[in-house]
């Protein structure tokens, strides 16, 4: 009976791979199990079910006025990530990452998007310190900045935990980033889609056409 | 000073070979490591006295500022001795610091151990290199001159190429 049923699934994957011209017909079984594994380990982006609330969050944008998050992002598509200018590797790399990859989407396009970089050492991060640094980046990017206790409870809201800025033993001064991208859809407001720090700029040249309209990646 | 924690443990060494002959291994490989990473120029990355240490996959991503700028490569020991990496200096930088990432927060690490017959590695969202009162800004094309300085192998220079804001050396691009 078993047997009857590998072979029968053999054939389903032979005709598979036909259809997807996928050229070698040996060792089918294999290969079909390692297609759909792939597929879903490829993905940089994580769906959530229970997508997140966008925090109610007024804080201070590059120009030194407030800004009310949900306000300004009601209804269109928006990428927003907590770190903080002083960060050599992963905020400028996540940033930078999500710049490149707005660029290759349609003006249109880019004009419906909001990336709004929310800072976690809000101390340094002044509204010039942070404009300065996005600017070298995209200056279309949103930086906002204000009060670390408000700051922190809008991350947690998302699931972000973040410490305020301390010194170490050595007086060297110690900040933290979030550790992921939420993307908020277009169509509810909802963060329903999340991206971890190893999303690549392929990742969201992939993705981005996608979010732009609310959609699954 | 403070954080002198361990990446991998340095296995005790018993029994310190004479190095004479894998110096001229080591110089092979690390001409071969910076070859795959377009390091041209033959004498960088030399280590006369060779414990066996090579580097490879160095990089800088171009920084978004004239302020910091991050740096990456992988130190291998193929010899039977650990060292430890001390201290880094650069021509671009007044300051270069290595830094652990513990899970959100970067850290200053005071010396980072490379154990033998181990490698340290440096990588995107791990520990890096932290170059600090930069000189100028480096640009993607360019390579920054960086010298690494150990417990006992003489100090490394390593030509770093500057590679695109979103670099992953995964992708190659």
């Amino acid at each position: 009976m078993r047997k009857k049923l590998f072979a029968a699934s053999a054939l389903l994957v032979a005709a598979t791979l036909t259809l997807s011209a996928c050229g070698s017909g040996d060792d089918s079984g294999q290969s079909v199990a390692d297609v759909s594994v792939e597929a879903g380990s490829d993905k940089a982006a994580t769906i959530l079910d229970q997508p997140f609330e966008k925090p109610d969050l007024v804080l201070t944008d590059t120009q030194g006025k407030p800004y009310d998050l949900r306000a300004e992002t009601k209804g269109r598509p928006t990428l927003v990530y907590f770190g903080y200018t002083n960060c050599p590797d992963v905020c400028p790399l996540t940033m930078s990452n999500i710049a490149v990859a707005k660029k290759k989407l349609s003006p249109a396009d880019q004009d419906k998007l909001r990336i709004v970089f929310v800072t976690t050492d809000p101390k340094r991060d002044t509204p010039a310190a942070l404009g300065k640094w996005l600017k070298g980046i995209d200056p279309q990017v949103v930086g906002l900045t204000g009060d670390f206790a408000t700051i922190q409870a809008g991350a947690r809201t998302l699931g972000i935990s973040i410490e305020p800025t301390s010194k170490d033993k050595n007086g060297k001064t110690i900040s933290m980033h979030g550790t992921q991208v939420i993307a908020f859809s277009p169509k509810t407001d909802g963060g329903y889609v999340l991206y971890g720090e190893d999303a690549t700029v392929d990742d969201y040249i992939k993705d981005l056409p996608k979010l732009i309209k609310g959609q699954n990646p | 000073m403070s954080h002198p924690r361990v990446v991998s443990p340095v296995r005790p060494v018993r029994r310190v070979r004479p190095v004479r002959r894998l110096a001229v291994a080591t110089a092979a490989v690390l001409a071969g490591a910076l070859a795959l990473t377009g390091c041209g120029s033959p004498d960088s990355g030399d280590s006369p006295d060779g414990a066996g240490l090579s580097v490879g996959s160095a990089y800088m991503p171009q920084p978004v500022s004239d302020s910091m700028a991050a740096g990456f490569l992988v130190i291998t020991n193929k010899g039977a001795a650990g060292d430890v990496l001390t201290r880094v200096t650069s021509d671009v930088a007044g300051d270069v610091t290595v830094h652990r990432t513990v899970g959100q927060t970067m850290e200053e690490a005071e010396r980072l151990d490379i154990p033998a017959h181990g490698e340290l590695v440096l990588q995107s969202g791990g520990d890096h290199l932290m170059f600090e009162r930069l000189k100028r800004k480096p640009r993607e094309g360019e390579k920054v001159s960086v010298r690494l300085h150990f417990a006992k192998t003489s100090p490394i220079t390593v030509e770093m190429p500057v590679k695109s804001a979103t670099y992953n050396p995964k992708t190659g691009h």
